[in-house]
C-alpha cells in the first residue's frame, strides 16, 4: 500500500525524502542539536541510537515541526519546513508519529482515535475511513478492541493502536520516538513485531530506540547520537561489529 | 506441621454467638452513643436538643404556621405581576418544555428520566395543593399526561435525537417570544415579569450565554496573540475584582447614563446581561483550569496528525477540559441560580423580591418565616436537581477514563 517506487532500486539511487541540513537547536542557552546533517532515502529504515539526553528525541521531533529549530534547514518530501503553518501542516499530513507515551485520545473509542484525522484532515468519507481503520487494526492484531476506550487497553495494545492511528493517514514517513520505552518487558515484543512488519512494507521510517537487537535487525542505517551531534552513521554491521569512533565503542560497550 | 495442628485445634472450638451487648441495636448504641460517661452525657444533652427542635418544628409547620400567605400569593410568587388573562402563554411554554422532557425521557432514559420524574412529582404536588386555581390544576394534569404520553412516544423515536436537541435549543427563543409577545401576542413588558418565572429566566439566560462566552475567554486567555490575550486577562480580572452587586448597579443605574437619553434598554435585559458577563468571567477561569490539566502529549499527538488549531481545540482539547471541570462549572451555575435573588436589590421582583413585597403587605404581617421557608424550599429543590444532573453527567462522560 505504500509502494510508490521500485523497492528493488538500491538505496543510494532512490530519491531523498528527509533532508536535514546543519540543523541547530538551543533550549535557552543549552545547545541541544549541533550541526546535524542527515539525509534519509525513500523507503529507508533509519534507527537512531544514543545515550539518554543526547538529543535524539529532540532531533526526530524537529522533523515534523514539533520542535522548532533556530538554524539550518529541513526538507520533508520536497516541502521546506518553515514557520509557515501551512507548510508545517502539509508536512504533518505526510509524516505519522508514534510517541513514547502513546498519547491516544482518552475520550474517544479506538476506532474514533484512528478515523479522526483521515475524516477531518484528509476529508475521507466516514465509511472509507472506518474500513481502512479496521484493516489497520487487523494488521496490528487487535480488531476486536475497536469500540473500547484507550484506558481499557494494555500498554502494548495502546501503542499498537497508536501505530494504526499514524498509519491511517497513509503517511510517506513514520517517526517513532522511543515506542517501547514506556512498556512492560512482556509487551515490548508485540510492538516491535508490528514495527518489523512495517519495515518490510516500503514505508520510510525513522526510529529512536534503545532496543539494540531490533535496530540491528530492521535498520538499513544506524545513526549514533551523543551530546547533540551525530557521532557515526553506518549500516548495522559496520556500526555494531566494526565501530570507528571511540564514543561509539564506549556506548556499545555500556549497552551490550 | 505445628501450623496444621493449630488450625485443627481452632476449628474444634465450637462457634458461639458474640455477647449480646456487642451486636445488633444494643451493641451499636453502646459502641456509638454510650461508650463512656462523657459520651453518655453528650448523647442525652444533644438528644434532648434535637428532640426539642424536631418537635417544635413539626408543631410549627403543621399547627402554627400561617400557610395561607403562600396560598393567597401563590400566583405572585410564581409569575409576579404577569397578567392573569395572558397566563396561558406561560402555560404553553411550560407545556412545550414538558413535551420535550417526555420525549427526552423516552429517548435517553437514565438521568433525563430521573429529572423528568422529579419534575412530574413537582407537578403532582403542586396540582394536589388545596389552594391552586382549577385552571392551574387542569394545565398541570395536561402536562403530566403529556409527559407520560411523550415518554412512550420517545421510546420509539430513538432515531430523532438530533431533532429533540434542536428543539431544546429553540425552546429558549420560543419561550421569550411567547412571554413578551413580540408582535404575535400582546406585549407584556418585562416589568410585569416576576416571581419564580423571573428567577428561572435570568438564571437560564445567564447560564446559556455565559457558557460559550466563558469558553471563548478561557481560550483567548491562552492565545498567542497578545491583543486577544491581554483583552481576556483584563476582562476576567476586572469582573472578578468587582462584586456582583456592583455590576448589577452599574447595569441598572450607570448604563443608561453612559448610553445617553433615547437608548432605553429593558431593566430585566440589563440584569440578564450583568449576570451573563459576571458568570462568564468565573466560568472562563474554571475552564482554563481544565485546559491546563490536558497533558502536552495530547496537543502533540493532535498536531502530529496534521489537525489544525480549530480541529485540535474542538475535538481533542475542549471535550477533555470541559469534562474535567463539570463539577466546578455546575457549582458556578448553581451559584448564579441562587445569586439571581440579588436582583431584588436593584428593584426587580424575583422569587425572593416578591416574597419581601408580600411580607411588607400589612395584610400578611408577621409571616416572614413562612414566606422565606417556601422560597428556600423552591431554591433547594432546583439546586439539588442541578447538582444531581451534574453528578450523573460526570458519571456518564467518565466512560473509559484514564
Amino acid at each position: 500500500m505504500f509502494e510508490e517506487f521500485n523497492s528493488e532500486t538500491p538505496l543510494d539511487q532512490r530519491e531523498d525524502i528527509v533532508v536535514c541540513n546543519n540543523i541547530n537547536k538551543w533550549f535557552g542557552s543549552l545547545h541541544v542539536l549541533k550541526d546535524v546533517n542527515l539525509t534519509v532515502k525513500q523507503g529507508e529504515v533509519v534507527c537512531i541510537l544514543g545515550p539518554s539526553g543526547s538529543g535524539k528525541s529532540t532531533f526526530i521531533r524537529t522533523v515534523n515541526g514539533l520542535e522548532e529549530i533556530q538554524k539550518g534547514e529541513i526538507t520533508v518530501d520536497g516541502i521546506p519546513l518553515s514557520n509557515d503553518l501551512s507548510d508545517i501542516e502539509a508536512i504533518r499530513k505526510e509524516t505519522g508519529m508514534v510517541f513514547q507515551s502513546f498519547n491516544l485520545f482518552p475520550h474517544m473509542t479506538i476506532l474514533k482515535n484512528i478515523t479522526l484525522a483521515p475524516i477531518w484532515v484528509r476529508k475521507w468519507p466516514k465509511a472509507k475511513a472506518e474500513k481502512i481503520a479496521m484493516e489497520l487494526l487487523e494488521r496490528v492484531g487487535i480488531p476486536e478492541q475497536a469500540d473500547k476506550y484507550p484506558g481499557q487497553l494494555s500498554g502494548g495494545q495502546q501503542q499498537r493502536v497508536a501505530i494504526a492511528r499514524a498509519l491511517a493517514m497513509q503517511p510517506k514517513i513514520l517517526l517513532f520516538d522511543e515506542p517501547t520505552s514506556a512498556l512492560d518487558p512482556e509487551m515490548i515484543k508485540e510492538v516491535l513485531d508490528v514495527i518489523k512488519t512495517l519495515a518490510g512494507s516500503g514505508i520510510t521510517m525513522m526510529v529512536v530506540t534503545h532496543e539494540m537487537n531490533f535496530a540491528r535487525e530492521v535498520a538499513d542505517r544506524i545513526v549514533l547520537f551523543d551530546f547533540g551531534e551525530i557521532i557515526e552513521v553506518g549500516s548495522p554491521s559496520e556500526l555494531f561489529d566494526n565501530p570507528k569512533h571511540d564514543r561509539t565503542k564506549l556506548f556499545l560497550s555500556q549497552i551490550l | 506441621m505445628a501450623n496444621d495442628e493449630l488450625t485443627t485445634k481452632q476449628v474444634s472450638i465450637p462457634e458461639t454467638a458474640p455477647p449480646k451487648t456487642s451486636i445488633g441495636v444494643l451493641g451499636w448504641l453502646k459502641e456509638n452513643l454510650f461508650s463512656s460517661w462523657i459520651n453518655t452525657i453528650l448523647t442525652v444533652v444533644f438528644g434532648t436538643i434535637v428532640y426539642l427542635i424536631v418537635v417544635n418544628t413539626i408543631e410549627w409547620i403543621f399547627f402554627k404556621a400561617e400557610w395561607y400567605v403562600i396560598s393567597a400569593n401563590f400566583k405572585l410568587l410564581m409569575v409576579g405581576q404577569y397578567p392573569v388573562e395572558e397566563l396561558f402563554r406561560v402555560w404553553i411554554a411550560f407545556t412545550l418544555i414538558s413535551l420535550l422532557m417526555g420525549l427526552s425521557w423516552g429517548i435517553w432514559k437514565g438521568t433525563m428520566g430521573h429529572l423528568t420524574i422529579a419534575m412530574t412529582a413537582i407537578y403532582i404536588i403542586v396540582a394536589s395543593l388545596p389552594f391552586v386555581l382549577i385552571e392551574t390544576r387542569i394545565w398541570l394534569l395536561v402536562n403530566i399526561a403529556l409527559i407520560i404520553a411523550t415518554y412512550f412516544l420517545g421510546k420509539r423515536l430513538t432515531k430523532f435525537k438530533k431533532y429533540i436537541l434542536i428543539g431544546w435549543f429553540l425552546m429558549f427563543p420560543v419561550t421569550m417570544i411567547l412571554l413578551s409577545g413580540f408582535g404575535v401576542f400582546d406585549r407584556v413588558g418585562t416589568n410585569l415579569w416576576g416571581g419564580f418565572l423571573l428567577t428561572l429566566l435570568i438564571a437560564i439566560v445567564a447560564i446559556v450565554f455565559s457558557f460559550p462566552l466563558g469558553v471563548l475567554l478561557a481560550l483567548g486567555r491562552r492565545s498567542k496573540l497578545p491583543v486577544v490575550k491581554w483583552f481576556c486577562v483584563a476582562y476576567i480580572e476586572l469582573i472578578r475584582g468587582v462584586p456582583l452587586i456592583t455590576i448589577l448597579f452599574v447595569a441598572q443605574l450607570m448604563l443608561p447614563m453612559f448610553l445617553g437619553e433615547g437608548v432605553n434598554i429593558d431593566n430585566v435585559i440589563r440584569a440578564m446581561v450583568g449576570f451573563t458577563l459576571f458568570s462568564a468571567a468565573y466560568l472562563a477561569e474554571n475552564i482554563r483550569g481544565g485546559l491546563q490539566s490536558i497533558p502536552r502529549g495530547q496537543f502533540e499527538a493532535a498536531e502530529a496528525l496534521g489537525l489544525n488549531a480549530t480541529f485540535k481545540t474542538v475535538f481533542i482539547i475542549l471535550p477533555q477540559s470541559l469534562r474535567a471541570v463539570i463539577p466546578a462549572m455546575v457549582g458556578q451555575f448553581i451559584g448564579i441560580f441562587k445569586d439571581t435573588s440579588l436582583v431584588a436589590i436593584v428593584g426587580l421582583t424575583d422569587l425572593l423580591g416578591m416574597g419581601k413585597n408580600i411580607i411588607s403587605n400589612p395584610e400578611f404581617l408577621g409571616t416572614q418565616m413562612e414566606v422565606f421557608l417556601f422560597v428556600a424550599l423552591v431554591f433547594l429543590v432546583f439546586c439539588n436537581m442541578m447538582s444531581y444532573a451534574s453528578r450523573r453527567l460526570e458519571g456518564a462522560l467518565g466512560v473509559g477514563t484514564r
